[in-house]
């Protein structure tokens, strides 16, 4: 595997440039993209017969992720429970439909990147911000519950491919969203506390993410996994799935995660979590004014901290100065409201996500 | 061996409904990713595998002496790894699993031989192989997967190298009660490599010199002869398959 290129190798002089084009309004990126538009993509589901579920997906760039999903039947903890004592029999059913039976242990997930350890920090933090999103959506483990012995494992393993060319977050996210959408748990054939015992037809086997019977398009899903996506900020501009390049020059970058609400209230769409993350344009090299360079006829600082000192002190267009600080707070508010608006960016990706045919 | 002698003494099927010199259903792809050099993608019957090829480029290793390769040559790098959700249960397989590490052993051995090394020296070719679905005959899978990447990379080589699984089942013909005779079978499948003494041989380009030749069960000598036989024949039609694929792709 050709060494991973952690850093884009653009000069000060091109990062600046790159900058200014993206704070103009609208901005001009590189690809041409407009700022909600995403990068095409070619996506599969169910391709694997030995997974419940799975889905590839592939990035123009080149990128290209493989999510399989697998189901394992395990014993669940005992856990007393003392108020059903007396009437235990009469309760089961009920218990079933209680939110909350699910454990956040019952699901797991894994990622695999070429060139990292399994315990280097991208993918142990990548793996705990799509878990953290999948568990903060709600029923899915519970769904996982068979009765008061026994319970689904589901295991979430996802495969990157190809070295990972620019932050692989909404990658990620797209293929597991895939996965989980085209996941199916075998039929339950036993009763109440019995040992489990499923129906050998593949056909009577039932989606983890339920649909309704009607055949209307959005709300033919009753619930949806969540979606993370990268959203990045370059002076007063939002822009959404940054590339490699983007990336570089972003003064904050911010990873959502939303998924479909079930009610038909204002907001198509609710939030589950926000992370900030550390923008790569940090460690980009800074330009040397023309002020500061002996070559040019300036004045070179005398240390370092002179340097910092005097740098403070001027600002000037087109010397580019790597990003320093955080994000304004009406920032993300803004951001949020894009992502989460009727008809905005989460809605269309979730709609878009859903056309890709999952064999049912 | 309870699996085979009750039905396939009787119509001559196997259980998946084939014939004893019946291949799987192979499927490949070649440039399935547009970041590697060269990639593909192999099924055979429900084994799935992906592989991509880096290079040749500078090896990893670079500034601490050894720039990649050898002396006059390039350096072969074969990594295979095998998905969570690849077997019949979940199970993770560590990156230093002997069998997997002894797969990649056996593919890199057997490229080295194959590619014309010393056309770059001080370089590295990197093959990084994906088990997404297994179902028996993996190592020919991979090996089959590898050379179609390889010829994406445009990595000069003398041959396709090409591979296939040959067992022994016990004999059906009514008249013979003694042990040296043998039905082979090609291609196995998972239930079959459970029940049956098999081998993994490679052949280059679909002729009779065998390259690599893995067996890891326990037969009689005698009827080696017989699995060797079946297994060239069905190398032979895999080298066909692939190059169909390669020359599907150039039009």
């Amino acid at each position: 595997m050709a060494p991973v290129q952690a850093q884009v190798l653009l000069s000060p002089a091109e990062l600046s440039y790159l900058h200014s084009s993206l704070s103009l309004n609208p901005p001009i990126r590189p690809d041409g993209r407009s700022p909600t538009q995403f990068r095409p993509l070619v996506a599969e589901s169910d391709i694997l017969p030995g997974a419940n579920g799975s889905a590839r997906v592939c990035f123009a760039d080149g990128t290209e992720a493989i999510v399989g999903v697998k189901a394992e039947v395990e014993k669940s903890q005992w856990r007393p429970t003392p108020q059903k004592e007396s009437a235990d029999v009469e309760m089961d059913d009920e218990q079933e439909e209680e939110p909350g039976v699910g454990e956040n242990s019952w699901v797991e997930m894994s990622i695999e990147i070429p060139g990292f350890r399994d315990d280097d920090p991208l993918p142990v933090f990548l793996s705990a911000m799509l878990t953290e999103a999948l568990l903060a959506s709600g029923d899915l483990k519970d769904r996982l519950y068979i009765n008061r012995r026994f319970h689904w494992k589901l295991y979430v393993d996802i495969l990157l491919i190809s070295p990972p060319l620019a932050y692989p977050l909404p990658l990620l996210s797209l293929t597991t969203h895939l996965a989980l959408l085209s996941a199916r748990l075998p039929a339950l054939k036993s009763e109440r506390d019995e040992d489990p015992l499923f129906d050998d037809d593949w056909e009577a086997s039932t989606p983890i993410y339920p649909r309704s019977g009607r055949q209307k398009p959005y709300s033919a899903y009753l619930d949806k996994p969540p979606v993370t996506l990268l959203v990045m900020a370059v002076g007063q501009n939002i822009i959404f799935d940054p590339s490699k390049e983007e990336l570089a020059v972003a003064e904050a970058v911010m990873a959502i995660s939303c998924a479909a609400s079930q009610s038909q209230t204002a907001e198509a769409v609710r939030l589950l979590s926000i992370r900030t993350i550390d923008p790569p344009s940090r460690l980009t090299p800074p330009g040397i004014p023309n002020l500061l360079n002996s070559a040019t006829g300036g004045v070179a600082p005398v240390s370092s901290t002179d340097a910092m000192a005097q740098r403070e002190a001027m600002s000037l267009l087109g010397v580019w100065t790597p990003p320093r600080g955080g994000i304004k707070r009406n920032l993300v508010g803004r951001v949020l409201k894009m992502v989460v608006e009727k008809g905005g960016v989460a809605e269309e990706v979730l709609e878009a996500l859903e056309k890709i045919e999952v064999e049912s | 061996m309870p699996l085979d002698t009750s039905t396939y003494a009787l119509a001559l099927l196997r259980l998946d409904g084939r014939r004893w010199n019946e291949l799987r259903r192979i499927h490949a792809q070649i440039s399935t990713q547009a970041a590697a050099d060269g990639s593909s993608y192999l099924e055979m019957g429900n084994t799935q595998v992906i592989c991509t090829v880096t290079g040749p480029a500078e090896g990893r290793n670079t500034g601490a002496g050894r720039s990649g390769g050898k002396e006059g040559e390039a350096n072969l790098e074969v990594e295979i790894g095998f998905a969570g959700f690849s077997g019949v249960d979940r199970k993770r397989r560590g990156k230093g699993d002997k069998r997997t590490a002894e797969m990649a052993h056996t593919l890199s051995t057997a490229f080295s031989s194959l590619i014309l090394m010393h056309l770059y020296p001080h370089s590295t070719i990197s093959i990084h192989i994906n088990i997404l679905s297994q179902d028996g005959s993996i190592l020919a899978a991979c090996i089959n997967a590898a050379t179609l990447a390889l010829v994406d990379a445009g990595v000069p080589m003398t041959d396709y190298l090409v591979a296939c699984t040959a067992a022994s089942s016990p004999t059906t013909s009514t008249s013979a009660g003694s042990d040296d005779v043998s039905d082979p079978l090609l291609d196995l499948n998972a239930m079959e490599e459970q029940e049956l003494p098999f081998l993994t041989l490679a052949t280059v380009g679909g002729g009779e010199k065998i390259t690599v030749l893995v067996m890891e069960t326990r037969v009689r000598v005698e009827r080696i002869e017989g699995m060797l036989a079946v297994g060239i024949e069905g190398c032979k039609r895999v080298k066909d398959i692939l190059d169909g694929v390669v020359r599907g792709f150039g039009v």
